[in-house]
């Protein structure tokens, strides 16, 4: 029996803990494809949260909106015929075609995403990287990706902050998942924090032209990075998967913007879909 | 950026207030004096720091240097001794820079004859030999990190000096432009007693309106004109063993190590392998490329000969009971003794024994000697509390509250009240430290603390603990260790002496009754019996007694979850009192308001955590601890709990209940704790009526 130590509330645990396998069993249970309850099960399992903070996890409901993923629940005017909410419905169309996140972004993580972020707690990489990865297997059990690819940073903010969050997280998941990890984008331009910009079209307007994609075609016109995995997935050497992670979806401006300059920089034809661990 | 120009086109470099002087070779002996013309350019935060390493030989020794700013090292040495300056190379990374210092200097110290070498040589000599401790120091990093990559080809970058840029003298190339250092006075007087990170040395400096490229070039004239120590965060050195080398790694600020607090990772700053430390992140992250600058407070001795005469106000009109007298008398005498055998001083009372009035004597010989007094205390709830009372008692003094998110954290003033973190931010400028609550900094026993406590403090200065549960190593260093003058004159009860020259116990309460001993009782298939609401019999009879008297109730809790659970099961057994209970835990966001409400009486029972373990105080009061066993319940925190009863003077009288799903020794502990202090307090009592 290994004792642990809870990464959000800093209490020790045991793994083996009645109350604890009972949680994840439930989580697994909740979370799984019909084929992947074992793996489900690991994952969870391996998350460094003690019994308490796993069963607060604020986890997205099975009912999302086919956009943005947003928790059907929360969402004020949930249009059913349609499958997508008010934001998805009046937004302008991007070459994003879906967004999917695994918890909502409420006290439960806010303080923690804050640490990993602003404090550079590093060690919550592996937490954050643990629940992509549940996510992606949750989300997105049947498609293929060709590479995943984190929001990247501004090098003056990725200078004062030391460290790369996404990055981070995206390696890791990566290597978990068994997939390519690329930074195909850079940022081009300093954003303020969005965070601190109020209202919809204050975020859009600032994160516009925020981007470039940084190596235009090199990786996807020879394909020959990952040649042998695509071209199982997709028979024709025309279209390509790419999977976008980001921390927080809120507007989803950014991870719409990142999806636009993407299509605009390739060849060849892309299905950009992004995956965030908190809605 | 404007640049100026001697009389032979020499750039010119500005240091001091209205100094410029030009230092290539044709100008030098006539520094030519000018009226500060240029801002300090904005290059902070846009370029990476740098960090050079140098040797200076001198006639009979060589040193080793490292800078920042090396225009200031060239320009003070310049001054001062006309010296040649040897670069041996340059590296973004500070602890690499520092740890080749410290193996330069044990790499001259164990060849004495290379001393005698012709410099030329011996710098070539280093920079060869340099050049495989940093590759050695990368292998060793890469082996340490795992699975992470450098950002580079490799862990440490590190750019050897070129051949020929040995002399002192002008090397225009080598300036980073004309950088001033005009406030060179007021950024000394504003930094003095403070060790900061770097980024709060920033934050500070834009609160005084600095220039942002002033900073780097006065802090590195402090750091030569030894009045400021410059450090990394981090500390590194590789240590080389019989079978393989180790790095080591040591936080400089919180004095952590080990790869449990020190992380290794990649950092973006300085590009290079650079590690973090965990303990002290809540501070700001401390790591091996961020600067650590401690500046000493070295104004004290005039400072205490100016005001020697001045007489301190006390405004407050309490009285103390004898025993009290006697022990605020102790804690004056010791900060008034100049020839006290160790600055380290304990009060040990017992709970509701008035701590913080006991201060008052201390503080005001400490004010009166010249000095600064801090007082830090765990919770930032007890600092808004206690910086009110002191306003009011020290009226002619300037208080200030320090915490997290205080207003006036950079002020300088008399009295300082802090949390026990804030302490990490000085450095030499207090003469008496006083830290309440010692054994509660975040957890016991925690090193940090003291070393701390002891960096806050001055030379000659005082620190003074007060607790009512001193942990362990303190008890055996300031109660049972030496026995001091004193012995002759202290009081002997089995062993545990009532004062030392180190220390003064108080084992009675202001109010002169005795502390409620608790009960203590196991229940077997306790939390079982709270699961499926059976009934518990000793603890349902405690708490339907205290609310039929009108009294309130505090129950503790073990972890979070049982709070809802206790919750419960109490409102299914009291419906008629369901709506006036409450829970409250430290996630909570209505933490505050349901203590007020508790305070306030409106709501009678309230279910904890150990959050309000310490310093709530509410008269009427009873307590119980469901689940002592539990690990978070050590016999100090049980002794608190038990604390929290009978402490107003209007109602001594109180319940504590202790139930444990099975016998454990914390609780038989703190019960034996309690009764040996009412022991000692009727003695002293009785011995005290028969004189």
């Amino acid at each position: 029996m290994k004792e642990n130590r809870c990464v959000r509330c800093g209490a020790h645990f045991r793994t083996a803990s009645v109350q604890r396998v009972g949680i994840v069993r439930d989580w697994a249970a909740f979370l799984a494809q019909a084929k992947g309850y074992p793996l489900m099960y690991r994952l969870l399992d391996s998350l460094p949260l003690c019994a308490g903070c796993l069963e607060m996890m604020p986890v997205i409901g099975e009912a999302v909106c086919r956009g943005c993923g947003r928790d059907s629940r929360l969402a004020g005017s949930f249009m059913a015929e349609a499958g997508l909410c008010r934001d998805c419905q009046t937004a302008k169309p991007s070459a994003l075609r879906g967004n999917r996140s695994l918890l909502r972004y409420d006290e439960w993580g806010r303080e923690l995403l804050a640490l990993y972020k602003y404090r550079g707690d590093e060690r919550l990489a592996e937490l954050f990287s643990l629940l992509l990865v549940i996510a992606l297997h949750r989300s997105y059990p049947s498609l293929r990706f060709d590479c995943l690819t984190p929001v990247p940073l501004h090098v003056k903010r990725l200078r004062e902050r030391g460290f790369n969050q996404m990055e981070l997280i995206a390696e890791r998941v990566g290597r978990a998942c068994k997939l390519p990890v690329h930074q195909l984008l850079e940022r081009t331009r300093d954003t303020k924090k969005l965070s601190q910009q109020p209202g919809r079209l204050a975020r859009r307007q600032s994160i516009h032209g925020a981007f470039a994609a940084r190596r235009a075609d090199v990786f996807f016109s020879s394909g020959a990075a990952s040649a042998g995995a695509a071209s199982v997935a997709h028979p024709s050497e025309k279209s390509r998967a790419i999977l976008l992670l980001d921390d927080v979806y809120t507007t989803g401006s950014t991870l719409r913007e990142c999806a636009d300059v993407l299509e605009r920089s390739q060849s060849v034809k892309l299905h950009i879909y992004s995956l965030t661990i908190f809605r | 950026m404007r640049r100026f120009f001697c009389m032979h086109l020499q750039p010119l470099c500005i240091i001091g207030e209205a100094i410029m002087v030009c230092l290539s070779q044709k100008c030098l002996p006539a520094p030519l004096s000018f009226r500060k013309l240029v801002a300090g350019s904005e290059t902070e935060g846009r370029s990476v720091r740098q960090y050079l390493l140098y040797l200076k030989a001198g006639e009979d020794s060589v040193q080793t240097h490292v800078t920042p700013c090396f225009a200031v090292d060239q320009l003070y040495w310049q001054e001062r001794e006309g010296t040649l300056l040897y670069i041996v190379g340059k590296t973004t990374s500070l602890a690499l820079a520092f740890a080749m210092r410290e193996w330069i200097i044990g790499y001259l110290r164990e060849r004495p004859r290379k001393h005698r070498m012709m410099p030329e040589e011996l710098v070539a000599e280093i920079r060869r030999e340099a050049a495989r401790f940093v590759k050695e120091a990368g292998a060793e990093y890469g082996r340490e990190a795992g699975e992470r990559r450098p950002l580079d080809k490799d862990w440490f970058v590190w750019e050897q000096g070129e051949q020929n840029e040995a002399e002192g003298g002008g090397q225009p190339a080598l300036f980073p432009g004309n950088s001033a250092c005009a406030n060179l006075a007021s950024m000394r007087r504003a930094l003095a007693g403070r060790a900061l990170l770097w980024e709060e040395l920033v934050t500070l400096s834009r609160l005084y309106g600095w220039p942002a490229g002033d900073l780097l070039p006065a802090v590195q004239m402090l750091v030569l004109s030894g009045q400021a120590q410059l450090r990394p965060g981090i500390r590194l050195a590789v240590r080389k063993g019989f079978l393989r080398h180790r790095l080591e790694l040591v936080c400089e600020r919180c004095g952590s190590s080990g790869r449990q607090a020190i992380q290794l990772s990649v950092c973006h700053t300085c590009g290079q392998g650079c590690a973090y430390c965990t303990v002290c992140l809540g501070m700001g992250r401390s790591k091996c490329c961020t600067p650590y600058l401690l500046v000493a407070d070295s104004s004290g001795e005039d400072e205490k000969q100016l005001s020697s005469s001045r007489a301190v106000r006390l405004e407050w009109k309490g009285k103390y009971s004898a025993e009290q007298a006697q022990a605020a008398e102790k804690a004056r005498r010791f900060v008034a003794d100049k020839w006290a055998r160790t600055p380290a001083f304990l009060i040990w009372a017992v709970c509701g024994a008035g701590k913080t009035e006991l201060l008052f004597p201390a503080v005001v010989e400490a004010l009166e000697q010249g000095g600064r007094v801090l007082i830090a205390t765990p919770r930032k709830d007890v600092v808004m509390e206690l910086a009110p009372r002191l306003k009011r008692a020290f009226p002619e003094e300037r208080v200030i509250a320090v915490h997290g998110s205080s207003r006036e954290k950079w002020e300088d003033a008399r009295i300082t009240i802090a949390t026990t973190h804030q302490v990490m931010r000085f450095c030499r400028r207090f003469f008496l430290v006083v830290v309440d609550e010692v054994d509660a900094f975040p957890y016991h026993n925690d090193p940090v603390l003291y070393r701390a406590v002891e960096r806050a403090v001055k030379p000659q200065g005082k620190r003074l603990y007060l607790s009512a549960t001193p942990p362990r190593d303190l008890q055996r260093r300031l109660v049972y260790g030496q026995a001091g003058a004193g012995r002759r004159f202290s009081f002997q009860f089995g062993g545990l002496k009532l004062s030392s020259a180190t220390h003064v116990l108080l084992p009675g309460r202001y109010h002169g009754r005795n502390l409620p001993v608790p009960r203590v009782c196991t229940v077997s298939g306790l939390y079982k019996r709270l699961n499926r609401q059976r009934p518990v019999p000793p603890l349902l009879a405690m708490v339907r007694q205290s609310l039929a008297a009108d009294r309130q109730v505090f129950l503790f809790v073990p972890k979070i979850e049982q709070v809802q659970q206790l919750l419960a099961y109490m409102r299914a057994f009291f419906p008629e009192y369901a709506a006036m209970m409450e829970g409250v835990h430290a996630a909570d966001d209505k933490r505050e308001e349901k203590v007020l409400a508790f305070r306030q009486k409106t709501v009678r029972l309230m279910v904890t955590t150990t959050i309000l373990e310490r310093g709530v105080t509410i008269p009427g009061s009873d307590v119980a601890v469901v689940g002592a066993e539990a690990p978070v319940f050590d016999e100090a925190s049980l002794v608190q709990i038990a604390g929290r009863v009978g402490r107003s003077a209007d109602d001594p009288e109180g319940t504590v209940l202790f139930v444990q799903a099975y016998r454990a020794e914390a609780a038989k502990r703190a019960v034996r704790q309690i009764v040996r202090m009412n022991r000692l307090a009727e003695k002293l009592r009785r011995s005290a009526g028969r004189t």
